[in-house]
């Protein structure tokens, strides 16, 4: 049976025939819909120092505002019985807009919304609208709705720290508070630019519809972007923990990491794509991380690890185009563990303990990634992934617009077809190849921690761990009395382990990303 | 191919008419192909052009709805973990290493009225997934140690959830809302009963015996596969799949008197305010649920007046929106609003009532409703687009009918939508004694009246 993939790769095309712009196409005439990407190569790391949010906010008076033509309302009117959609999305270097409509009204369709990307109104009242949204995310949102994503978005701005990489793409509260009208004009002038443009398309449309969209896009001002260069964040010394306490918090939420210099564009990435699905594959139930503290130690309800940022985590079970970076790091996440409060309000044998299971979950993730970097993979584990990811990478691309959106990204990292490129290096890939990027990518000494939890668990957490203090496993006696002696033994291994430590900090919830 | 390309242009000649259309064509431009096991298991096959992938997904029609005795709320959702525990040919890490094997994306989830064990990937394995699927559901097999071990993980869920406060209030209103139906706990159930799961092995057992049984239970397969091929397999692999005989006794909700009120206290996150009103339950031969889809699209989506005058103009808001959720038994309909500042949320909850109180009595202008209908069949037309989704979306279905086709039977109800139907509806069910009012914000007890 013809492969997927190789079906995919049978019928796209990147051209360049009339215009500068790139183009990605995906054509299906079989399809019933069109989907339009346009990435610009400009993120929040084009935030000005004191505006910070601004990308994010230009992208979305294009994404949720008029043009000069017609009012937000009036669009939205007109679409309505299409059931056609746009919208923008920020990430560090790029911002994508992306546009879905049914194929027969796809004229109609864009002769209502070329408006919104080519002469935006950039309307006072939609400005007022739009930035009070945002000024309401970074001030409360963020910290108050998952403190999953909290904790991965705190570990950004801890590992990225003083560069353009460290705040949110929705940025600062006083970045956002600083940002005028003219602000968002004049970010749309200098980095919305025809020259920073790579468009994708997909699905059931005629040549003769392209055209006239790359024609239309040559219009886009006409300003060569100055782009900030790769951003290089110093490499953490020792282990650097930051504990985010919040009011009335349930459990602990953690992530951890550490910058590492390898991309998508690296033929390496291969290699650390099969030691990172073997640590701890995104929600599945195979990784190391997975089975040591959810399956076996009931700790949480799920431990991974990532060799890249990965958008929407608690919500995605693929991983999602659209966010290419040329910065990378590594990171564990801990879905949240229990607090001391909480396990002794439980049970009663528990009462004598002052911490619950934050810092015995971070020794385990660690000595985890340690024992893979001491170790290496074994040839059975290395065989075992390899053939997995070999079919699980094709699901990536399922929908047109994954698969539009994988190969805009395989653009961003100097690849033609990213998905294609894998399978041909996972084909050829060897243990050695493995064990070698393991050992020259991943390290257990250096990296940066950030907690999201309760007040009452915040003091002694991090007396614990500031003083490598053991941190034995505190099990209901329901759940102890069963577990085998080589689990218990090895809960004593882990208990005393010792972490390379550098600083523990203290943050109150208000105080974070300032 | 040809015959995709064929369905597809049925479907848009027909979408694009139907406005004024009385014709039959189906939401699902793809053929259901039944068979029906002589112990009750259905065989669902979706031929579509999706070379070499298959999803291939087993509904269950229990949830949470199916929880009927005290002390044991969430047994559905903990019960879908227990699944992942292994079989005596299979055990767990055997079960994982096959699944590995199959390169496939594979989970589970429960919520009120189902069960859904998914896996999307390579069609050349079917007869691996069903062997593994069909084991584990007749033969399920986990220590008691393991069942103690797996209540954790729940609990971690809880916990990950209950950092929201929005979780929070969902499991508020519904507690208010419901005196006597299982609706009445989330299907992560109580938190108290979460704490006592390990406590309750043997009641593990009897909720596997009762609820995984051929009856209750529907297998889909959608993608590179035919139906001969899929019901072979089935036959094969389920054919010794005893039928059951238990049916849960749902308690029926006594109607409701008067509002009722419950309220988060929470100055961290942005206000919020949500009206929830008991609706009806789920019916693919009535125009009642379409009808709401209707309201909830023509007056509080971003087309609407409302969104328009408290998102866009006065600014009050962050978002609003307005849902059913078409479930086995009569649920609440709710209107969410995020609102920016709280002293608003009383002027919020007025316009709400304001607008529900029009809808009963102003009909809805005919274009606009001809518009609404196109939407909604546009917007789910254009998500049918792998062999996931197509699953997805019957399983949605399958939750509530054990008629595959009820999703097609579904979408062809709005047609038949007329203005007065959307009165009728509002009148019905927007009434204030059936209503549960629930809020989030600094003030201490509910901000609104």
């Amino acid at each position: 049976m013809k492969s997927l993939l190789s079906i995919i790769i049978s019928i796209f095309v990147i051209s360049q025939i009339c215009f500068s712009q790139e183009v990605i196409e995906l054509k299906n005439s079989a399809s019933n819909k069109v989907i339009i990407r346009l990435m610009f190569r400009n993120g929040s790391i084009s935030d000005p120092a004191g505006k910070e949010g601004l990308t994010d906010i230009t992208a979305s008076m294009i994404g949720s505002g008029g043009s000069t033509e017609y009012t937000y309302s009036q669009i939205q009117d007109m679409l309505y019985p299409m059931a056609a959609s746009y919208g923008a999305s920020v990430d560090k270097e790029v911002t994508t807009f992306y546009f879905q409509v049914p194929a027969v009204f796809l004229n109609d369709f864009y002769s209502i919304v070329k408006g919104v990307f080519l002469t935006p109104a950039f309307a006072e009242s939609d400005f007022e609208r739009i930035k009070s949204n945002q000024q309401n995310y970074v001030d409360q949102v963020i910290r108050a709705s998952s403190d999953e994503e909290y904790s991965k978005k705190a570990l950004e701005d801890f590992l990225f720290r003083g560069t353009r990489y460290q705040h949110m793409t929705a940025g600062k509260s006083d970045g956002v508070k600083a940002i005028t009208l003219d602000d968002v004009k004049n970010h749309y002038k200098n980095y919305f630019t025809k020259n920073n443009l790579l468009i994708g398309i997909a699905g059931n449309y005629t040549d003769d519809f392209l055209n006239t969209l790359k024609s239309d896009l040559q219009k886009l001002p006409d300003t060569k972007p100055v782009l900030p260069g790769k951003i290089i964040p110093s490499e953490p010394k020792g282990i650097n923990v930051e504990i985010i306490e919040k009011e009335g918090s349930f459990g602990s939420a953690i992530f951890m990491g550490f910058p590492m210099d390898i991309t998508r564009s690296n033929d390496e990435f291969a290699a650390l794509m099969v030691a990172n699905s073997y640590l701890g594959e995104h929600r599945k139930s195979y990784g190391v991380l997975y089975n040591k503290l959810r399956e076996t130690r009931s700790m949480n309800y799920g431990d991974y690890s990532y060799i890249e940022w990965y958008p929407a985590g608690g919500g995605n079970m693929l991983p999602p185009s659209g966010a290419p970076r040329s910065t990378n790091y590594f990171s564990m996440w801990i879905r949240p563990v229990q607090i001391a409060k909480q396990l002794k309000a439980q049970y009663s044998e528990l009462s004598g303990i002052n911490i619950g299971h934050a810092h015995f979950a971070i020794r385990m993730a660690i000595r985890e990634l340690d024992n893979l970097v001491t170790n290496g993979m074994t040839k059975k584990a290395f065989e075992d992934t390899r053939q997995f990811l070999q079919s699980y990478i094709k699901l990536y691309i399922q929908r047109p617009s994954d698969q539009l959106g994988y190969l805009m990204d395989a653009n961003f990292y100097g690849r033609k077809d990213y998905i294609a490129d894998m399978e041909k290096l996972l084909a050829k890939l060897t243990l050695n190849d493995v064990n070698k990027a393991i050992k020259k990518y991943w390290q257990i000494k250096n990296m940066d921690i950030t907690i999201v939890t309760d007040v009452t668990e915040a003091e002694p957490l991090a007396k614990s761990l500031q003083e490598n203090l053991p941190s034995p496993m505190t099990y209901s006696n329901l759940v102890k009395s069963g577990q085998p002696k080589d689990v218990l033994a090895e809960d004593d291994v882990v208990a005393n382990y010792k972490l390379n430590i550098n600083s523990v900090k203290i943050v109150k919830n208000e105080d974070t990303f300032k | 191919m040809i015959k995709k390309i064929i369905l597809l242009s049925i479907l848009f000649m027909s979408l694009s008419g139907f406005t004024t259309r009385t014709g039959n064509d189906k939401i699902l431009p793809y053929p259901i192909l039944q068979h029906q096991m002589s112990n009750g298991l259905n065989i669902v096959t979706v031929p579509y052009d999706s070379p070499g992938i298959v999803a291939f997904y087993i509904i269950v029609r229990a949830g949470s709805r199916n929880e009927v005795e005290a002390g044991v709320t969430g047994f559905a959702h903990f019960f879908e973990h227990m699944m992942f525990r292994g079989t005596d040919k299979y055990p767990k890490d055997k079960y994982e290493d096959i699944l590995k094997s199959i390169g496939a994306s594979a989970n589970a989830n429960t919520s009120l009225d189902r069960t859904v064990f998914h896996m999307v990937g390579d069609a050349s394995k079917l007869e691996l997934m069903f062997e593994i699927e069909s084991d584990r559901f007749q033969n399920l097999h986990y220590s008691e140690h393991d069942f103690k071990v797996e209540a954790g993980a729940v609990k971690g869920e809880y916990t990950k959830n209950y950092a929201e406060p929005l979780e929070q209030l969902d499991e508020s209103i519904c507690d208010v809302a419901f005196d006597k139906h299982t609706y009445k706990h989330t299907t992560m159930g109580f938190f108290k009963d979460i704490v006592d799961m390990p406590n309750q092995y043997e009641y593990s057992l009897k909720f596997y015996k009762r609820f995984y049984r051929p009856e209750y239970c529907t297998v889909v397969a959608v993608g590179d596969v035919t139906q001969d091929k899929v019901n072979a397999l089935a036959e094969k692999y389920f054919w010794k799949w005893e039928r059951g005989n238990y049916v849960a006794d749902i308690p029926v909700e006594p109607t409701q008197q008067e509002t009722r009120y419950t309220h988060i206290k929470n100055g961290d996150t942005p206000p919020y305010i949500s009206l929830n009103f008991k609706g009806p339950a789920f019916s693919d031969n009535s125009v009642e649920n379409p009808a709401l889809d209707i309201i909830s699209s023509v007056y509080f989506s971003q087309r609407s007046e409302l969104y328009k005058k408290l998102v866009l103009n006065e600014k009050k808001l962050r978002y609003i929106r307005c849902g059913q959720s078409n479930n086995h038994d009569p649920n609440l309909i709710s209107v969410d609003a995020s609102v920016k500042k709280k002293d608003d949320m009383q002027y919020i909850k007025d316009e709400v009532m304001k607008t529900l109180e029009m809808i009963k009595s102003t009909p809805v202008d005919e274009k606009i409703l001809n518009e609404a209908k196109s939407n909604i069949k546009y917007s789910i037309a254009m998500r049918l687009d792998n062999p996931g989704a197509i699953a997805n979306s019957l399983a949605a279905y399958l939750a509530v009918s054990e008629n595959p086709e009820a999703i097609n039977n579904y979408y062809a109800m709005f047609d038949k939508v007329t203005a007065e139907d959307i009165m009728n509806v509002a009148k019905k069910y927007f009434l204030t004694t059936g209503l549960t009012i629930g809020t989030v914000s600094a003030d201490e007890d509910v901000a609104v009246k």
